[in-house]
């Protein structure tokens, strides 16, 4: 599994060479590579199918026991085979949508990284291994809904659909954290094999909430739904893959995968079926209010998204297999319209469903592929969304709690599915053939081949839907459950049920409501006023806050006055210093101490004298020159305390940076201007008196510490291993250089960044418009 | 700064600070000294060398190698080309005009290239305990003692790293703030 993706990740890597060198014919290596995974993803099909569990192991970090484990199930295959199935498409596609593009090898690099990341997503086994790759998949996000970035709209909605699922990936590290603290267990086969029940842990409610927010952010759930309609300012393609078919069901894969460890508990069921519920008919209604094709689909996809997660809250058998049915059937038929959507835009040059007319003139493979899809999205009979919707429909009956509430939403979210699919199909293809919009250009192979095979595949699985899909949705399911005798008998006629009865009315509802389409959008535009409190709003404004904020705060504290960044960071020293003398409140006692001064050696008081002098001196000095020449002299007499104290690296050290400080100053001397006196007087006093204060509370410090002494074994440790272990006499140096040269590394690459930092503000030349 | 006396006196000053920053550099590991000491120490040779002469002399006298090249004459054969050539070389005769002068700046005023090649070196002799299967920055010192330097071993290659690094990182201050 490691292997796959390994090769995932170099070839997209590679992918603008290969562009470079190969030109257009790029999507042949790129299309090969999905389908391969694929067929190779098929050899599994035998042994899962017959209820094993494949799994790969890597050590990765074992002191911490974090380790890569794969796991391929009945929900894991379906799921990586759905993934590069849908991938392999939509790069044949991709060709022809971005045809000449010139970055056409970034694009594939993107995706490829995408599709390497959901792979490893839905078949990871340990929690930390699936949260890098949810991370992963959040990026690429980033960066295919980026990637016109010449657009501020574009950018904007990438930035804002990575900053969502970025604070819902943060919500779930915290939630996996405390998961693994709970359980003990790092991957999700410990958790589903546990014994005990973590239901009753007094974590389990954070955990809960955390893992939701995480779920609920990646799947466009409400109230954190508004990122995917903005994310459709992504190509075409990336809409059909990631924010229909794959990605944004990743938080559903993860309810599911927590589902029989999470099942039991009841915040669990009424969050999962109110948030669901209320995200499906609020999806449903929204894709009523909009004319953009683009738009339309991302609302339907958040609505099919909340009645999947209804479907997890509800957790019975019948439920779950409703979820798993409809998911497919979702994905099948999504995809077809997203890619039909993508290709009427690149031939029309519009996305608007009032403007197009009669397109199956024109666009004959791609208005049957439509149509396909959009009778299996209204849910009619051969179709696999008819067995979808029946399943839905007997699941929301046989509903443990809210049998009403959860019906009516799933019966009214069904309606607005109809009339949604009368617009794609009806609307664009067939109504008024003869005011037909006219074409830029007739699609090319890539452009409907895709979306053909899809639709067809939504009518296969629901003509023969025992042979094909079948056996694999059923694992799936017993790895939701976590029950091994689950069966999925999949058919088409049930025989007179009360199902089926409503299903035809819910047809017969959503025909009358496409009837009167235009009424009830323009009943609908009182609502308006009320987007103000939307989230999208509130994002926006909390977003721009954030910033006002930050600026606010850094032209508060970094305003360009280095004396202002000395007093904070000295008063903060200070205040931290006095909080600990005064909590420890450490006894001194002073009269020893000055006892002690009277032994003091003449070349100590010397060296006292020369520093009290200078500094004095300093304070009353005009001239730059003096000062610098000044300061160097305290420093040289630092330097001979250090030596008096027998320290000759720490000496020889002071010297000579005494040294470079002069004559650095020098070199720059003769380029500042004439020292005058900025500041007024009584500044001048404020700043000795907080110098004095620093250099009383350093003072009363190192009193403290000389009175106790901290025991260390590290002394002598050094001392004796210094010569046998290390070949060194001086211990400093073999300190710095061996035993603690991990800490010099540190040291000497900050360095040499600061240094880089200084050349780069040195060279600004703010006259000529560099910012800093 | 342009004294006579100044100028005069860093111009043989300066080797021979170099000569001594390598040997406090070498003596590290057993008396005072180290690779950050003696990187300082170099330094401060070129700062003062600047100071006197300006960067571009500096960085012409260091940090640059010339050679000296002019066409075959006719009645020279290939060697006889070669050793004059050579000769030229290593026996400057200022007086004597070269055709052609070929001047290959080592450093042409970028000592990032100094921190980049100090921190290479650093990491460079960490990694060696890594692939004798220790753990990175293990320490390995070779059995042969060389004259003058004393055992040789990686944390003396880390000291080189560093020392290159400081140097690097003032002359890369000096020489930009000293620029215009």
């Amino acid at each position: 599994m490691l292997l796959v993706l390994t090769i995932c990740l170099i070839m997209a890597f590679t992918a603008p060479w290969l562009f470079k060198m190969l030109g257009r014919y790029v999507v042949i290596p790129f299309t090969l590579l999905p389908f391969s995974i694929f067929s190779y993803l098929c050899t599994f099909l035998p042994a899962v199918l017959s209820g094993k569990v494949v799994r790969f192991s890597y050590g990765w970090i074992p002191s911490l026991g974090i380790d890569m484990h794969f796991m391929l199930d009945g929900l894991s295959l379906f799921f990586a085979l759905l993934v590069t199935f849908f991938g392999g498409l939509v790069m044949l596609y991709a060709s022809g949508y971005l045809n000449g593009h010139v970055l056409l090898g970034r694009f594939y690099l993107y995706l490829t990284l995408f599709m390497a990341a959901m792979l490893g997503l839905v078949t990871s086994d340990s929690i930390f291994g699936l949260f890098l790759f949810w991370e992963l998949t959040s990026i690429s996000s980033y960066l295919l809904i980026g990637f016109n970035n010449e657009e501020e709209r574009v950018r904007k909605s990438a930035w804002q659909a990575l900053m969502v699922t970025g604070m819902g990936g943060l919500a779930l590290m915290a939630a996996f954290i405390l998961l693994s603290l709970i359980s003990g267990s790092y991957t999700f086969s410990d958790l589903l094999s546990m014994e005990t029940d973590i239901t009753e842990h007094f974590l389990f409610l954070p955990v809960l909430l955390l893992l939701l927010v995480g779920c609920f952010t990646k799947s466009a759930q409400f109230p954190f739904h508004f990122w995917l309609p903005n994310a459709m300012a992504a190509p075409t393609p990336v809409s059909a893959y990631l924010h229909s078919a794959t990605m944004v069901k990743a938080g559903v894969y993860l309810l599911a995968r927590m589902a029989p460890v999470m099942a039991g508990s009841e915040v669990w069921q009424y969050t999962l079926v109110l948030v669901g519920g209320a995200t499906a008919l609020l999806g449903a209604f929204l894709a009523l209010q909009h004319t953009d094709m683009k738009a339309i689909l991302a609302y339907t996809t958040i609505s099919a998204l909340g009645q999947m997660v209804t479907m997890i809250g509800i957790g019975t058998t019948v439920a779950l297999k409703a979820m798993m049915v409809f998911l497919l059937a979702h994905a099948l038929y999504k995809g077809t319209m997203f890619l039909a959507a993508g290709a009427i835009d690149h031939c029309t040059g519009t996305r608007d469903v009032n403007k197009l007319r009669g397109l199956a003139r024109y666009m004959p493979v791609t208005a049957l592929a439509t149509t396909l899809a959009a009778l299996s999205m209204a849910g009619l009979m051969p179709f696999f969304g008819f067995i979808g919707k029946e399943l839905l429909y007997e699941a929301a009956l046989n509903s443990r709690f809210f049998v009403w509430l959860v019906f009516g939403l799933t019966f009214l979210t069904g309606i607005g599915y109809v009339t949604v699919a009368v617009t794609l199909s009806y609307g664009i293809f067939w109504n008024m053939p003869r005011r037909a919009t006219k074409l830029v250009h007739p699609p090319g192979f890539s452009l409907y081949a895709p979306a053909f095979i899809l639709g067809l595949l939504g009518a296969a699985f629901g003509l023969i839907p025992r042979q094909i899909v079948t056996p694999i949705l059923e694992r799936a399911v017993q790895s939701i459950s976590g029950n091994e005798l689950v069966q999925l008998k999949l058919s088409l006629w049930h025989g007179l049920t009360k199902e089926l009865g409503l299903s035809v009315l819910t047809i017969l509802m959503g025909l009358l409501l496409y009837r009167y389409l235009k009424v009830v959008q323009q009943k609908s535009s009182i609502l308006n006023p009320l987007y103000k409190f939307g989230p999208n709003n509130i994002y926006h404004k909390a977003f721009s806050g954030f910033l006002l904020a930050a600026k606010a705060f850094i032209t508060a504290i970094q305003n360009g006055n280095l004396r202002r960044y000395i007093i904070y960071i000295i008063l903060f020293f200070s205040s931290m210093m006095f909080y600990v003398i005064w909590r420890d409140a450490p006894h001194i006692d002073f009269s020893s101490r000055a006892q002690l001064l009277q032994q003091l050696p003449f070349h100590d008081v010397v060296i006292f004298t020369l520093v009290v002098a200078a500094l004095l001196f300093l304070l009353g000095t005009r001239s730059r020159l003096t000062s610098i020449v000044v300061m160097g002299l305290v420093g040289y007499s630092a330097a001979l305390i250090y030596i008096m104290f027998g320290a000759p690296d720490v000496a020889a050290t002071q010297f000579l940076i005494e040294t470079l400080t002069v004559v650095i100053f020098v070199l720059l001397l003769h380029k500042l201007p004439a020292f005058i006196y900025l500041s007024h007087q009584f500044n001048k006093y404020k700043y000795i008196a907080i110098s004095i204060l620093f250099g009383a509370v350093m003072t009363y410090t190192m009193l403290v510490v000389q009175d106790h002494t901290v025991e260390s074994e590290l002394k002598d440790y050094f001392g004796k291993t210094s010569v046998l272990q290390a070949h060194g006499r001086n211990i400093v140096n073999v300190i710095l250089v061996d035993f603690r040269a991990l800490d010099t590394l540190g040291e000497i690459t900050v360095l040499a960044v600061a240094a880089l930092g200084i050349y780069a503000l040195l060279r600004m030349q703010p006259e000529k418009g560099d910012k800093p | 700064m342009r004294t006579l006396i100044f100028a005069t006196a860093i111009r043989i000053l300066t080797p021979l600070f170099l000569v001594f920053s390598l040997y406090i550099l070498l003596r590290g590991h057993n008396h005072p000294g180290g690779g950050f000491i003696g990187g300082l120490m170099g330094s401060i040779a070129f700062v003062f060398h600047t100071l006197a002469h300006g960067t571009k002399q500096t960085a012409k006298s260091y940090f640059s190698l010339t050679f000296y090249k002019y066409d075959r004459k006719p009645h020279h054969n290939n060697l006889s080309h070669a050793l004059r050539l050579l000769r030229k070389n290593i026996v400057r005769n200022k007086k004597e005009k070269p055709i052609f002068i070929w001047n290959y700046y080592l450093l042409r005023l970028r000592p990032t290239y100094l921190m980049a090649i100090g921190l290479a070196v650093a990491v460079g002799s960490g990694l060696v305990g890594l692939v004798m299967g220790k753990p990175f920055m293990a320490a390995y010192w070779l059995k042969v003692k060389i004259p003058l330097v004393g055992s040789v071993g990686t944390p003396l290659l880390f000291d080189t790293g560093v020392y290159l690094l400081v140097l690097g990182m003032v002359l890369k201050m000096v020489f930009t703030m000293s620029k215009d």
